[in-house]
């Protein structure tokens, strides 16, 4: 009887010893701890300094300033017709704290459309200053004259932005620059004639201008506080200024903000499937990973207290073409010049500025961050940081601050030893079992962010990370 | 009182604990100190060292010297007539320290003015030199012949700069350089006739060139110091000279500055709201960083002892376009040795590091006082708002070498004052007055040296705008 092996058979013959499959059925498996995608390096968390606060509130403590908080206008775009929302127009400073909805929306009608070209003039140096813009959307570029006679480039304003309503309120006066157009551009321009036949009409917008004339002429720094009046360089006896340092007498406080959520972990699952990783550890550590991205997030985009929100319209400037030039981060520079810590861009932005650095045959060095080589700019660290929005139009914002308390500068606030604290303001308290046999735990984390002073935080803005002819 | 109104919480629904508006009303609000905008590192106060001087008053004692200085010409425009302030000829060398109105105002008269188009020649190279030349506004670049005769940029001058008031005296002289504007200019014209006229007709103007004659023709070293002489290279036994060194008999003394002011408190204030931060101190730590502001300010500005009003003109230069470049701060910097710090407007910053960029250079930060700052060619290239930005867009940037060891820009201040709470500024109390005000006088005490001529430059004009 000849044995026919068929080949099938030939490989089960000729196992000799255990194979892998079987030997799995004894073995252990060794497993990671459960991965996440979207866990950022949160550098802001980093980098700030966090101050304690005790009861909840932090208050920011100010010198008085009579200088007034001007702000972005909004407009209503209907088809081809831009309008300015009358409520809007209390951002421009005379008319800070104006609401008189009917005058505003008289106001707000007589402004005039005009549609540029780029390299088209809103206005010429040297011609009588009589009107008041408003872009709605485009860039324009300030250009005055140079000490001998050639064209400077003073700054870019674009979208939201207005200038010259200093020349409302004086007559006689001539515009000290030229503003032109840099791209297409949409203006509103409201004329003085027709300011005055307005303020001629309302009584109550009269009293409002002339009590904005008078906080105008106290005696106040270049900043706008109350003057901390002082004697230098004299001889002989003159009398001394008497002085005093005045407050704000509503000064800003900020309350912490939380994140929360509720854990929830059957009791089944965490009292038997605990080898070799705790559950409850491993749920808690990844929900806590991303509370942390949510209040990274939360500081730069929250609209209380977030950075974004809280830089001085002075602080914030444009680009001047589009991409992030090495020139555009040194004006950045020169707006928080005062000990800057850090910039902060959205890795895109930061790739965009590198391109443009590579453009100029610029190698900036990288730096040593707390045993990390992170790129830096003038010696000052450009930190990735992926919460800071890209628009739909694919432009992103640089932000630029200076840190800590004692430099007057940005500082995170937090409140450490709250009760079952597992991290400096951030606690796991147990809530409860219930009829399902789920333990819920509670889970929060307290902060908050405060700007000292204006000059700590500036944001380079329209920062366009996807040029093509990049 | 306790407010649990029920405008808690933004939600619709009834709150049913204790809202966070009502809780505020029983807890403490953390404070801030009081903040203030306007407080800058300043880095000149931080970098300066500083000399302690006793009794009031500093002199610098310096080798005697024979060189005869110049200054900057004024000018007055009204009705679009461009005019020398007459007094300022005597800025001129040869007429250094003549003091008759008449004869000064006749001589501003004989200037006419003339517009020179950028790119023109303001004078030209061995045509002879019958004027002299001063440049009332632009900014022209002074050429030499180069040593394979293309032109050589000996200088930039700029305004209130004059030529050739020596060699319209002498007979037959050339100019021995050219002129070219590189803006348009407005240049004044001065027929070397009527200078010579004038000191023809005045006694006082002829010994005064003599003498002026007379104190060149002294031995003098390059600098115009009086020469210590030596023999060097020498064989055999000559008789070796005898020198001594001379010293200046009316030296420079510089009297320290003052910032002051009264700082008023309301005792009842003082008394009572001290928690957690006490009134005074805080008063007075505001005060105190406002006039340490201001005496940096005093520092670069002040007309007596600032940094600005005290450059030698021979250190004084001008960028040769208009922004400041990489080549001009090399030019400021080869004027010394051993410079310490670069002081400049932020914004004068951002416009040199532009010009860097456009270059596509990368100077290397440096660190100092453990802060990375921006350099040039490893000297901090350091921030300052007190310098000042002209109307027209223009700001100065200052190169200076630091410390009296080296004969460099020192910092006086006194020690020792009464109720002193830092170096060279004290606090004292005054008196209480009938309304219960305390008031407190805040005295600091600065000035600043230089100790000799080339520890301090300045690059002028630099255009901050693009």
């Amino acid at each position: 009887m000849a044995m026919t092996t068929r080949p099938e058979n030939d490989i089960e013959n000729l196992r000799t010893s255990l194979a892998t499959d079987a030997a799995r059925k004894l073995a252990h498996t060794t497993k990671s701890v459960p991965q996440m995608q979207g866990i950022s390096s949160r550098w802001l968390l980093k980098v700030l300094p966090w101050v304690q606060v005790q009861g909840g509130v932090y208050r920011v403590n100010r010198r008085l300033s009579y200088a007034v908080g001007d702000g972005r206008v909004t407009f209503t775009t209907t088809g081809a017709r831009v309008q300015v929302i009358p409520q809007e127009l209390c951002e421009l400073p005379m008319l800070r704290g104006f609401d008189d909805l009917a005058v505003l929306q008289a106001l707000a009608d007589r402004f005039v459309q005009r549609d540029l070209r780029p390299g088209e003039a809103i206005t010429e140096q040297g011609k009588p200053a009589d009107s008041i813009c408003l872009i709605a959307h485009g860039k324009v570029n300030r250009i005055g004259k140079g000490k001998y006679g050639d064209e400077t480039a003073l700054d870019v304003l674009a979208d939201g932005d207005s200038y010259s309503w200093e020349a409302l309120l004086e007559s006689n006066d001539s515009w000290p620059y030229t503003a032109r157009a840099a791209t297409p551009c949409t203006v509103l321009i409201l004329q003085q004639d027709a300011f005055e036949a307005i303020v001629a009409q309302s009584p109550a917008l009269r009293a409002h201008l002339d009590q904005f004339r008078r906080r105008a002429l106290k005696k106040q720094d270049g900043t706008g506080q109350a003057a901390i009046e002082l004697a230098a360089g004299h001889s002989g006896e003159p009398v001394l200024p008497a002085t005093y340092v005045d407050y704000e007498t509503a000064p800003r406080e900020y309350e912490l903000g939380v994140v929360q959520t509720v854990l929830q972990v059957h009791t089944r699952v965490a009292d038997l499937f605990n080898q070799p990783m705790n559950q409850t550890e491993q749920q808690l550590r990844l929900t806590v990973e991303a509370l942390k991205e949510r209040q990274e997030d939360e500081l730069v985009n929250n609209r209380e207290f977030g950075l974004l929100h809280n830089a001085d319209l002075k602080q914030r400037i444009h680009t001047r073409g589009g991409p992030p030039t090495p020139d555009d981060m040194d004006e950045l520079l020169a707006t928080v010049w005062k000990d800057p810590t850090v910039f902060l861009a959205h890795p895109r932005a930061i790739a965009a500025f590198g391109r443009e650095c590579s453009r100029r045959g610029i190698y900036p060095t990288s730096i040593d961050l707390g045993g990390h080589m992170v790129p830096a700019w003038r010696g000052i660290p450009l930190l990735p940081c992926n919460k800071i929005p890209v628009g739909e139009s694919r432009t992103s914002s640089i932000l630029l601050m200076r840190t800590g308390e004692n430099n007057q500068g940005v500082i995170g606030l937090h409140q450490a030893g709250i009760p079952d604290e597992i991290e400096p303001s951030l606690s796991v308290r147990f809530m409860g079992i219930n009829e399902k046999a789920i333990i819920s735990y509670l889970v929060s984390c307290y902060f908050s962010t405060a700007v000292l002073v204006p000059d700590a935080l500036g944001i380079l803005e329209n920062v366009e990370i996807g040029r093509a002819d990049g | 009182m306790m407010d649990l109104g029920p405008s808690g919480g933004p939600g619709d629904a009834e709150p049913t604990s204790l809202s966070t508006a009502g809780a505020r009303q029983l807890a403490h609000t953390t404070k801030s100190v009081p903040q203030m905008q306007g407080i800058s590192p300043r880095w000149l106060l931080q970098m300066l060292p500083w000399q302690e001087v006793h009794g009031g008053v500093y002199r610098v004692n310096r080798r005697l010297s024979h060189a005869i200085g110049s200054g900057r010409l004024l000018f007055s425009v009204a009705g679009g007539r461009v005019e020398i302030v007459a007094p300022t000829l005597a800025e001129l060398p040869v007429l250094r320290g003549f003091d008759d109105a008449a004869a000064l105002g006749a001589l501003a008269g004989g200037f006419s003015a003339r517009e020179v188009a950028a790119g023109e020649l303001i004078v030209a190279r061995g045509q002879s030199a019958d004027h002299l030349v001063a440049i009332a506004h632009g900014r022209a670049h002074k050429l030499g012949a180069g040593k394979y005769g293309d032109d050589a940029i000996l200088d930039v001058l700029s305004d209130g700069d004059h030529v050739g008031d020596r060699a319209v005296l002498a007979p037959g002289a050339t100019w021995a350089f050219s002129l070219r504007a590189v803006t348009a200019c407005t240049v004044l014209a001065l027929p070397g006739r009527l200078l010579a006229q004038l000191i023809d007709q005045h006694a006082g103007l002829r010994a005064h060139l003599a003498q002026l004659a007379a104190r060149l023709a002294r031995p003098q070293d390059k600098l115009g110091q009086a020469a210590i002489e030596l023999s060097a290279g020498h064989t055999g036994e000559p008789v070796l000279p005898a020198t001594f060194v001379d010293y200046e008999l009316a030296p420079r003394e510089h009297e320290l500055g003052v910032v002051q002011t009264t700082v008023k408190l309301h005792t009842r204030v003082s008394d009572l709201y001290n928690v957690p931060h006490q009134q005074l101190e805080q008063q007075l730590r505001l005060t105190l960083e406002a006039v340490r502001e201001q005496q940096e300010h005093e520092l670069i500005c002040n007309r007596e002892f600032g940094l600005l009003h005290n450059a030698d003109l021979k250190q004084r230069i001008h960028p040769r376009g208009g922004p400041p470049t990489p080549d001009d701060m090399d030019e400021l910097l080869s004027r010394r040795r051993r410079t310490g710090l670069f002081l400049a407007h932020p914004q004068a910053i951002a416009a040199f590091h532009r010009e860097c960029n456009r270059r596509g250079l990368y100077p290397t930060p440096v660190e100092v006082h453990g802060r990375r700052v921006p350099a040039w060619r490893g000297v901090p290239l350091l921030p300052c708002d007190k310098l000042p930005i002209s109307r027209a867009g223009t700001s100065p940037i200052l190169a200076l070498r630091l410390g009296a060891e080296h004969q460099g820009v020192t910092g006086l201040r006194p020690t020792g004052l009464p109720d002193e709470v830092e170096p060279g500024l004290s606090v004292r109390r005054m008196t209480i007055n009938g309304q219960a005000i305390t008031s407190y006088l805040v005295s600091a005490y600065c000035s600043a040296a230089v100790l000799v001529p080339d520890a301090l430059g300045v690059l002028e004009d630099v255009q901050i705008g693009r």
